[in-house]
Formats: C-alpha cells, sequence, structure tokens
C-alpha cells in the first residue's frame, strides 16, 4: 500500500537532485571564480554574472519552498504541461535545491588549500586548469557531502509537495495522519522517509570516506 | 640570469618590497635572508609573477616577465620550478600523480607522464613511495615529492620559499643536500628564501639580507660571512657560527677567564684556521688557549670562528697585527 509513494518519493529525491546538482555546481562555480582572490585574470563579464548568481542565491534560499511553489505555477505549467502532480513538483523543488547546492559548492572550493592552489598557478595552471584538476579533486568530499544534505533536504521538501498533488510517503503521512486519524499508518509512512534519510546518509559517509584521503 | 631592477610592490600603506635591485646569475644558488615580514616572500613571488610589480623589471634571459600576457607567463612559468614551507601536494592524488601533475597540465599522456615521474622520484630518492597518498608520507618525503614535481619540467630556475622551515634539523640537512645535489647535476639556479642564516651558509653562494623590503645588503656568502656591515647581518651571522648566543658566548668566557685578553677570531678560506695560529703564536712566542672553536663548510670554502685566550702578561696588538695580514678577522671581547 506504501509502494507507490515510496516509489514517488524516490522519484521526487532523485530528479530534482540530478537538475539541482548539474545548475547549483555551475552556478556556485561561476559565484567562486567572481568572488575569490586567488584565481587571475578575471573578465568583466564572468564578474557581473558572478554577482548576479550571487544575489540571485540568496534571495532564492530565502523564499518558503511553498510560496515558492505557488509563484513557479505558471512556469511549471509550461515546463511540464500540468500544475499538479508528481512531476509538477519538480520544477519548484529544483528552484529550491539548486540555490542551497550551489552555496554549498563555493564553501567546498574556497575550503580548498590556498597553497595548493598558488602551486598549480606556479606550474603554469590556467584558471580552468584550477578548477578541473585541482579544485574538483580536492574538494570531492565536500562536494559528496553537500549532494547528501541537498537529498536530505529534497525528500523533506517532497512531502510538502504532496499539497500540489505530487504524492510521496510525506503526503501519506499527513494524509493518515491528520485527515483520517489512522496514526499507526502515518507511523509506518514517517518511518519510511527515516529509512530512505538512514540510507542517504549512509551511502553518502561512505562515499566521504572513501574518497577522504587526507588521513588523520 | 634573472636582473631584479628597482622593484617595488606595496599593499595598502605596508611597502612589502621597496625598490629592490638584484643580480642572480646562471647555476647560482641565491639566498635572500631576513627576519619575518621582510618582504622575501614578495620578492621570490614576483619572479614568477605569483605577486604582480608595481614597479621595476624582472629580466630573466632577456625578456621581462612583467610585461608578458598570461598565455605567456604561463608558458615562462612551466620553466620555473618552486616549492614551499607546507610542500602544497594535492592530498587527492598518489606520489606519483602529484610529481606528473605539471605535465598533466599540458596534456601529456598518461603513460608517458608516468614514466617520467617514476625517473624523477627515483632521483629523490622516492621510488619506493610511488602509489600512497601525500598523508601517509614525512615533512621531508612531503618536501621530496615537491621538489620531483617542480623538477619534471625540466626548469632553469628553482624558487623555494622557506622550503626547510618545517623540517628539523636533520631532515633540512637532507634537503638541503639535495638540492645542492640539483644545482650541480641539472645546473638550475635556485633562489631561495630562508630567515636561517644556517641554510645560507650550507648551500648559497651568494645572498642578499632583507629588511623592511629592501636590500641592505649582498655578496659572496665567505665575504659576508666573515664582514658583514650591517647590523642586522652581523645578528644573523651570530646565530650560525657557534651555534650559540655570541654575546653570551662572551660573557660566559669572560667569567671563566676574568684575567686575560680573550680575542675572537674569523677565519676563511684564504686564512685557514689553525696553522696560521700556531704560526703566528710560535712566531712572537706568545702562547695561546683555544677555548673554543667551530669550523663550519659552505659552498664557497671553509668558514672558521675560535675564540683564544691568552696571559694577561703578554702583549695582544702584534699577535692582532700578524693575524690581520694574514687576513684574519680579530676582535677583542
Ligand atoms: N597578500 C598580502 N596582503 C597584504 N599584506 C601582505 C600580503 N602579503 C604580504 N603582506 C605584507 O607584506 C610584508 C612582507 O611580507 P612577506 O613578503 O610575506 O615577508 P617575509 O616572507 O619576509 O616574511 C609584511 O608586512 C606582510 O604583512
Ligand atoms: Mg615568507
Amino acid at each position: 500500500m506504501f509502494f507507490e509513494p515510496f516509489i514517488e518519493t524516490i522519484y521526487l529525491t532523485i530528479v530534482p537532485l540530478l537538475f539541482s546538482c548539474v545548475f547549483g555546481f555551475i552556478i556556485g562555480t561561476l559565484i567562486f571564480i567572481g568572488t575569490s582572490s586567488i584565481l587571475e585574470r578575471k573578465s568583466k563579464p564572468i564578474t557581473i554574472i558572478s554577482k548576479i548568481c550571487d544575489g540571485l542565491v540568496n534571495i532564492l534560499r530565502s523564499i518558503p519552498y511553498l510560496i515558492l511553489i505557488v509563484w513557479m505555477l505558471p512556469i511549471t505549467n509550461f515546463l511540464t504541461g500540468s500544475v499538479i502532480g508528481t512531476k509538477a513538483a519538480v520544477p519548484a523543488l529544483v528552484v529550491s535545491a539548486t540555490p542551497f547546492f550551489a552555496r554549498m559548492v563555493t564553501i567546498a572550493f574556497s575550503e580548498v588549500d590556498h597553497g595548493v592552489i598558488e602551486a598549480s598557478k606556479a606550474m603554469g595552471a590556467s584558471t580552468f586548469d584550477i578548477i578541473t584538476k585541482v579544485l574538483i579533486p580536492e574538494s570531492k568530499p565536500a562536494l559528496v557531502s553537500s549532494i547528501t544534505v541537498t537529498a536530505i533536504n529534497l525528500v523533506s521538501y517532497s512531502a510538502m509537495a504532496g499539497a500540489i498533488g505530487a504524492g510521496g510517503l510525506g503526503f501519506e503521512a499527513y494524509q493518515y495522519g491528520l485527515a483520517r486519524r489512522d496514526e499507526s499508518l502515518m507511523f509506518i509512512a514517517t518511518i519510511l522517509i527515516v529509512i530512505i534519510v538512514f540510507a542517504i546518509q549512509i551511502i553518502g559517509d561512505k562515499t566521504v570516506k572513501k574518497l577522504d584521503k587526507r588521513g588523520g | 640570469m634573472i636582473k631584479i631592477e628597482h622593484v617595488s610592490k606595496s599593499y595598502g600603506d605596508i611597502k612589502a618590497v621597496d625598490d629592490v635591485s638584484l643580480k642572480i646569475d646562471d647555476g647560482e644558488i641565491f639566498g635572500i635572508v631576513g627576519y619575518s615580514g621582510a618582504g622575501k616572500s614578495t620578492l621570490l613571488r614576483t619572479i614568477n609573477q605569483l605577486e604582480k610589480v608595481d614597479e621595476g623589471v624582472i629580466d630573466i634571459d632577456g625578456v621581462d616577465i612583467t610585461k608578458l600576457d598570461i598565455k605567456a607567463l604561463r608558458e615562462k612559468r612551466r620553466k620555473i620550478g618552486m616549492i614551499f614551507q607546507h610542500f602544497d601536494l594535492l592530498w587527492s592524488k598518489t606520489v606519483l600523480d602529484n610529481i606528473a601533475f605539471p605535465l598533466e597540465l599540458i596534456k601529456v599522456d598518461k603513460e608517458t607522464r608516468r614514466e617520467k615521474a617514476k625517473e624523477v622520484a627515483k632521483r629523490v630518492g622516492l621510488e619506493d613511495k610511488l602509489d600512497v597518498y601525500p598523508s601517509t608520507l614525512s615533512g621531508g618525503q612531503k618536501q621530496r615529492v615537491a621538489i620531483a614535481r617542480a623538477l619534471i619540467s625540466e626548469p632553469n630556475i628553482l624558487l623555494s620559499d622557506e622550503a626547510t622551515s618545517a623540517l628539523d634539523p636533520k631532515t633540512t640537512d637532507d634537503i638541503l643536500e639535495l638540492l645542492k645535489k640539483i644545482n650541480k647535476e641539472y645546473q638550475i639556479t635556485i633562489v631561495l628564501i630562508t630567515h636561517q642564516m644556517e641554510v645560507v651558509q650550507k648551500i648559497c653562494h651568494r645572498l642578499a639580507v632583507m629588511a623592511d623590503g629592501k636590500v641592505i645588503e649582498d655578496g659572496r656568502v665567505d665575504d659576508i660571512f666573515k664582514d658583514p656591515k650591517q647590523d642586522l647581518t652581523k645578528k644573523l651571522i651570530q646565530t650560525v657560527d657557534t651555534g650559540l648566543d655570541v654575546e653570551k658566548m662572551a660573557i660566559d668566557l669572560k667569567a671563566k677567564y676574568p684575567e686575560g685578553h680573550l680575542l675572537r677570531l674569523t677565519f676563511d678560506q684564504k686564512s685557514s684556521g689553525e696553522p696560521i695560529l700556531y704560526e703566528v703564536g710560535n712566531k712572537l712566542h706568545i702562547p695561546f688557549n683555544i677555548v673554543s672553536a667551530n669550523i663550519k663548510n659552505t659552498q664557497v670554502g671553509p668558514l672558521g670562528v675560535m675564540y683564544i685566550h691568552i696571559e694577561k702578561r703578554h702583549d695582544i696588538a702584534k699577535i692582532i697585527e700578524e693575524l690581520q695580514k694574514d687576513e684574519v678577522k680579530v676582535e677583542v671581547i
């Protein structure tokens, strides 16, 4: 009986996660390039784009998710051809998770040891080399942690997406618990959500541990 | 040849480098010493333009690198290796891939660059550590990786920013020996900065002393060690001569020999030590006592400091005159 909502929750986590990671990575990288003092030769356009992204991320992060859903109704309709259902929940989830992930990417990059970046510059590395060959590999554990946290956020946001009929375990728990007063079913739905969150966390932590060669 | 001409660099109100001019010859090991904050790192980093200059020219083999565009500068940087106090290795890559990193940047294929990296690793004594990650290495081994990484591009110049400052004395000596070997075998010009005069004494041919962004003294290591002109230079040298605080040494010796004359003699390769002293002593029939002696070897010859005690009844004016004739520096303490 929980099979379908379970699949819906997985869908509402994985699909927005993929989009958010791609967009968030690009935006977070742009913000880093524009704001970091350690990279050289910043073209004017990049600096401007970076500033705009930075502002946008701040604004979007402060809008509550439920309000975002309402505001995005026209865009959602345009993108998915509908304003209700599981698919229709995806755009708003992407828009809410992307700025969060972007911020995490910027932080992950800025935590890479400056000495290593300097050393790479001294070896003749370009900014592109530094991003692809230094920043990404050196911040891999932080990036994977960020993906983990974003995925967990998406699980809980997806429950709110129930408001527009997206389905999922969260909506199920809400329906049984609040509307039908069937607490045991609400409990089961909640347990399933907790299991999903734990699974994501464990997989994330294991991956980080495997990637991290810093020792100690 | 590296010609630094009237280079200045400020950070806000701080003049980190203030009108510095230096010439560094091909194949030499050139040391820049001074206390922390003197502007050494800033000056060194202008040589590969990690730091842009406000004014001045940095001419490397006829090219003013302050005028190069970023593309040409990157090309040039590939021929200028650099090593750092904190090694600055990529923790996410194995030793082999760290060493090969400069070749990865210029898209040399994996096989070729690994072959080359193995070769260089052998030269710095790391052949059995290729597949481990840097976090498992000791400080000295990490610096060897950094040196190998700098060497793999076959640079003409190696810049070293306090490369031994995070290492213990024994490891420092090993790394300095390695740098000396590299300099000899590959004719690489090494410019190193350090706050330890001992490093300069061990491996440099020439040195410059910096304070407040300015070079206050420069010349051959033996000349400067024997006859430093600036107070700061004297102070720096005194930490090396005896390995002890010289002023304290003088006080201790005076306490031990309250009577008579105490002389501090400084020798270099032109006036190599004891034989001269015995000759002079015999010639003038003045017996003396060596109360403390310390001989160090530098790249340009031996360097000795000796404290001698002479009984009160003897006239030391003559012995001073004779020793000075033989180019021994004499100070009465
Ligand atoms: N990036 C920087 N921004 C501001 N001040 C700096 C910077 N780098 C160096 N300085 C200042 O310039 C002076 C010289 O520093 P530095 O070249 O690092 O000296 P040293 O290497 O001899 O210790 C110091 O006063 C230092 O605080
Ligand atoms: Mg420094």
